[in-house]
């Protein structure tokens, strides 16, 4: 069974004329990672919204066809029931940090479900030491860099032993080397964990590798689903102004230059190396 | 715009026997001044208030925070003073008056300085304080610098744009800062949006019974504060009836 599905998925803000998600349908498997891409304003925060629950319970409108999370029907169960399956790291790091230390933060989910104290302080330990944030457990969170207040998010979902993570473009406030230190977590929590995980993410060239799967969204309609290497080549990708990864740019150009590399590199490290490989023959 | 002033309520995270105790410990103690300041208007006794709480704020390693926020207050104090001697000409009771505002101040002020939010929130929480109530609390406490620094920057833009704040009467003045009232509070709406939607995200209100991850524990050494201030405020009433005067001399 998927742990995430969605069938014939419509939704239009209750604000709003148009449709925000249209015909959407997608199945995801347990412990894939997925990554989510699109232009500006195409619906990949809405479609987040619908993972979760905040849509139909927090954001109203109207909301046709089904979602189904692990096992349970989006459209039946609220946000904060969801919660405990479906973490949901959100791009302003600073507005989902409520509390005045990082541990408390990681605490907060856990307390808000009533799990007994011991039980909390094994949960909290577990969670700043898988993202690495161990010695800042005492910072408030406007002591922290961007790179760690999401972090810090993060470690507070993870520690609600959710098995789906998503993430809507967690690096947007963030610099480069934090961007990537941050999809290096995702990737172990991934890999080492068996969490699945939707990353919604404009920064290709950075995060390319570590997905499975690419999804791309455009103008409310899930319009290319594929392995990186797929979607990414395509022509299509291009057209949506969605910014293609250099390597796979250069891996084109070289191409129609007449020089064929082995397979589409997804980072700079794997074009280095196909491009070492192919001199050396 | 400077909120500098802002500092001297700012609680830092430091380690010191103050520090340490109970926070319904210390608020004890910041009572049991308020209700010595309020039997007195005389300036020796207020001066001995003082003089008690000193030790405590040098023991807290705060004194230099904490004169700032009685310097922020002395305004309204010499304006407390010029009015009660323009009322009666009784300098000495107009003196004390503006002197037990200060020692009141200068209390809770100890309180804050020394009090963390976070153990605030749980002592309020552990006396009965509906939880919703103490977390709209601390999450405004933790919300003051995100705020202060946006304020600053919408306050640059505006310059930058050719808004003069220091310019024309006091109307025209108060005016001016409505260029940064309005940002400021439509950013904070739209924040309060983005917080009830990660709140909602982990798992706010999923069950009825919230548990947490610290609890406050009452030890000897809060008992023996606890102790202390009232033997000290029932010896202040003791000394106060014996000199045979009316309880309760103006209430400020």
């Amino acid at each position: 069974m998927p742990i995430i599905e969605a069938k014939n998925l419509f939704f239009r803000y209750a604000a709003a004329e148009k449709y925000a998600i249209r015909n959407v349908s997608l199945s995801i498997r347990r412990g894939e990672f997925v990554l989510l891409t699109g232009p500006s304003g195409c619906g990949k925060t809405t479609l987040c919204r619908c993972f979760n629950g905040l849509i139909p319970h927090f954001h109203r409108g109207v909301f046709e066809g089904e979602v189904w999370v692990c096992g349970y029907s989006v459209a039946e169960t609220p946000p904060n029931k969801l919660s405990k399956h479906v973490g949901l790291v959100f791009q302003n790091p600073e507005n989902q940090l409520f509390c005045l230390s990082v541990e408390k933060d990681v605490a907060f989910g856990l307390e808000n479900m009533g799990l007994p104290e011991a039980e909390i302080r094994r949960r909290v330990e577990w969670a700043l030491r898988v993202t690495g944030i161990e010695e800042l457990r005492h910072r408030a969170p406007h002591e922290l860099s961007g790179g760690q207040q999401q972090k810090a998010a993060i470690a507070s979902v993870l520690a609600m032993e959710p098995e789906v993570v998503v993430l809507d473009e967690p690096t947007s406030f963030l610099d480069p080397r934090s961007a990537l230190e941050l999809f290096d977590l995702l990737k172990r929590i991934n890999e080492d964990l068996g969490v699945t995980i939707v990353l919604v993410e404009h920064r290709l060239d950075l995060c390319a590798s570590i997905a499975q799967r690419v999804l791309a969204m455009v103008d409310g309609e899930l319009a290319l689903d594929g392995s990186p290497a797929e979607v990414l080549c395509g022509e299509a990708i291009r057209l949506f102004g969605v910014g293609v990864p250099k390597s796979i740019r250069l891996y084109q150009l070289l191409l129609e230059a007449g020089v064929e590399l082995e397979h589409p590199p997804l980072s700079a490290e794997e074009l280095a190396d196909l491009v070492r490989q192919k001199i050396c023959q | 715009m400077s909120l500098s002033f802002l500092e001297g309520l700012q609680f830092r995270r430091m380690d010191s026997p103050i520090h340490r105790l109970d926070p319904r410990a210390k608020f004890v103690i910041a009572l049991s001044i308020l209700g010595y300041a309020m039997l007195f208007t005389e300036v020796i006794p207020l001066i001995v208030g003082f003089a008690i709480l000193l030790p405590l704020v040098f023991a807290a390693k705060v004194f230099r925070m904490w004169v700032r926020t009685i310097k922020g207050v002395l305004v309204l104090a010499i304006l407390i003073f010029a009015i009660n001697w323009l009322v009666t000409p009784d300098l000495a009771m107009a003196v004390g008056l503006a002197l037990r505002f200060v020692l009141l101040v200068a209390a809770f002020s100890l309180f804050f300085l020394t009090t963390s939010p976070d153990d605030l929130g749980l002592a309020l929480e552990q006396s009965g304080v509906p939880y919703e109530l103490t977390f709209a609390f601390t999450t405004a406490i933790r919300f003051v610098p995100v705020l202060c620094r946006e304020a600053q920057t919408i306050v640059d833009a505006q310059r930058s744009r050719g808004l003069e704040l220091e310019r024309g009467g006091l109307l025209k003045r108060i005016r001016n800062y409505l260029p940064i009232l309005v940002p400021l509070v439509v950013g904070a709406i739209r924040r309060s949006v983005d917080l009830a939607e990660a709140m909602e995200s982990r798992a706010w209100g999923v069950s009825e019974k919230r548990t947490s991850l610290y609890r406050l524990k009452m030890r000897g050494r809060d008992y023996l504060a606890i102790l202390l201030s009232a033997a000290f405020f029932l010896l202040a009433m003791y000394v106060k009836l014996l000199s045979n005067q009316p309880l309760l001399p103006w209430l400020l």
